[in-house]
């Protein structure tokens, strides 16, 4: 037990010199920052728990609720080289915000910044590579095909019927409106047939309302439209259990992550203030305990991408009844 | 592991030779990391049995999680009760993960088993659940 006559080692946040700054002995004879930081990660660890094990839970019961109405191989929509590239990303994070820690515990100040941003980018880089993966999970892909009336031509005085395939989102609605935007890229010409009057009929698509072609021009509209393949089924977090349980854990990485990266550019623009040279050692701390946040947030990484991604791939563990 | 604090405030020298071990200590923890983590995605598509894969995860990744704890977070430096209390919330997660995972089933979230009565859950394929 330290008192206020022998302050040492733990006392000052984990290391100390003479000429520190004396904190307030504490009866645990660690500083109290750091013993809540810790409290407070432990009771992270029950949150993240929680979470994960309910996507276990869950995992087998997709898409629709029903195991036995059919489990859609979701190795098919999980890209593991990506998610390989983000967890060396992370753990790389981890080791420079070490060495962070090292750099301010020593009193270099300079060695800090640039240990700090780049676990900064690091971690801008892994949320980038959460976001690519979760727009691609969210479209899926699909195969469909269509048909077009092009406008009138000197050939075909009433237009002709051009049939195509097309490679989009596995949601129909979705991808019919990325359709439309590409059509329209690729031939703005059409644009210029003029609209029907009103009354005129418009040719129909096959179950599915032309409203977005519609906006662009009446008369153009996208015939037979069909989905003939999924290739990618969309994963979301309305259209099945696994995804409501995998989007809201990772979701929570994300944002414990995003919220990471800001606490540290605070502490990138705190140490060009000059109070930082003034207390070096409540500094080496507050970065320390920053520090301990990042980490934390590594080691739930590590346990996500076991339990959620590696294992979707283990014979007999993997999608199935 | 645990090492007795000083007797004396440690001066910037000692500091800096402290730090300086940590530092190789840091390096040699992240080229493990790289290799362990590779290691996993590896052994995923060798052709063992799924019980040798699923153990090999796991022990990959619980060592990973021990090391980081232990010299990136400065656990095996810093006091025992730092030790004991994240070890606390550990275990009382690791059990309430133990027992949902024991107490919840996909049988029991399953309507096809929980619902003898046939409603019809499930969406026909390119539709989303809700209308």
């Amino acid at each position: 037990m330290s008192d206020a006559a022998s302050i040492t080692h733990d006392d000052l946040g984990g290391h100390g010199n003479a000429d520190a700054h004396v904190e307030h002995p504490t009866s645990t004879g660690i500083s109290n920052k750091k013993l809540l930081m810790w409290l407070f990660l432990a009771s992270d660890c029950m949150f993240f728990g929680t979470l994960i094990s309910t996507h276990l839970v869950y995992r087998k019961v997709y898409p629709y609720g029903a195991i036995t109405k059919g489990i859609v191989d979701v190795t098919n929509t999980f890209d593991i080289e990506l998610t390989s590239f983000s967890t060396f990303i992370l753990l790389m994070s981890s080791f420079l915000m070490a060495l962070a820690v090292s750099a301010m515990h020593k009193g270099q100040l300079k060695s800090f910044r640039r240990a700090t941003i780049g676990v900064m980018f690091f971690g801008l880089i892994f949320l980038g590579c959460q976001v690519y993966e979760f727009t691609n999970f969210f479209d899926g892909r699909a195969e469909y095909t269509f048909s077009v009336k092009t406008p009138p031509t000197a050939k075909f005085p009433n237009g002709e019927v051009i049939s195509s395939t097309y490679h989009g989102s596995s949601d129909v609605v979705r991808a019919q409106a990325h359709l439309a935007v590409a059509l329209v890229e690729e031939h703005p010409d059409w644009l210029t047939i003029p609209a029907p009057k009103p009354g005129e009929p418009v040719e129909k698509t096959e179950g599915v309302a032309p409203t977005v072609l519609a906006d662009k021009h009446p008369s153009w509209v996208v015939a037979q439209f069909k989905q003939t393949k999924v290739e990618r089924a969309s994963l979301s977090l309305q259209n099945s259990v696994f995804g409501s349980t995998f989007f809201m854990m990772t979701g929570t990485h994300g944002c414990h992550v995003a919220g990471g990266v800001l606490w540290l550019a605070a502490l990138f623009f705190y140490s060009y203030s000059g109070r930082m040279e003034k207390n070096m050692h409540g500094a080496a701390l507050d970065v320390e305990v920053a520090g301990l946040y990042w980490h934390f947030v590594d080691i739930v990484w590590i346990v996500i991408f076991t339990a959620v991604y590696l294992v979707e791939y283990i014979p007999g563990y993997g999608p199935g009844p | 592991m645990f090492p007795p604090p000083p007797d004396h405030p440690l001066s910037q020298a000692e500091i800096i030779a402290l730090e300086a071990d940590h530092y190789h200590s840091f390096v040699n923890l992240a080229l493990f990391l790289s290799v362990f983590t590779g290691m996993e995605i590896v052994v995923i598509f060798t052709p063992s049995p799924g019980w040798f894969i699923m153990t090999t995860l796991i022990t990959l990744s619980l060592i990973k999680f021990i090391c980081v704890i232990l010299w990136f977070m400065h656990l095996i430096y810093d006091p025992p009760l730092l030790f004991i209390v994240f070890i606390a919330g550990m275990i009382l997660a690791a059990g309430t993960m133990t027992a949902l995972l024991r107490l919840m089933s996909a049988a029991d979230v399953d309507p096809a088993v929980t619902n003898p009565s046939g409603f019809n859950y499930s969406v026909p394929p390119g539709q989303t659940a809700l209308v």
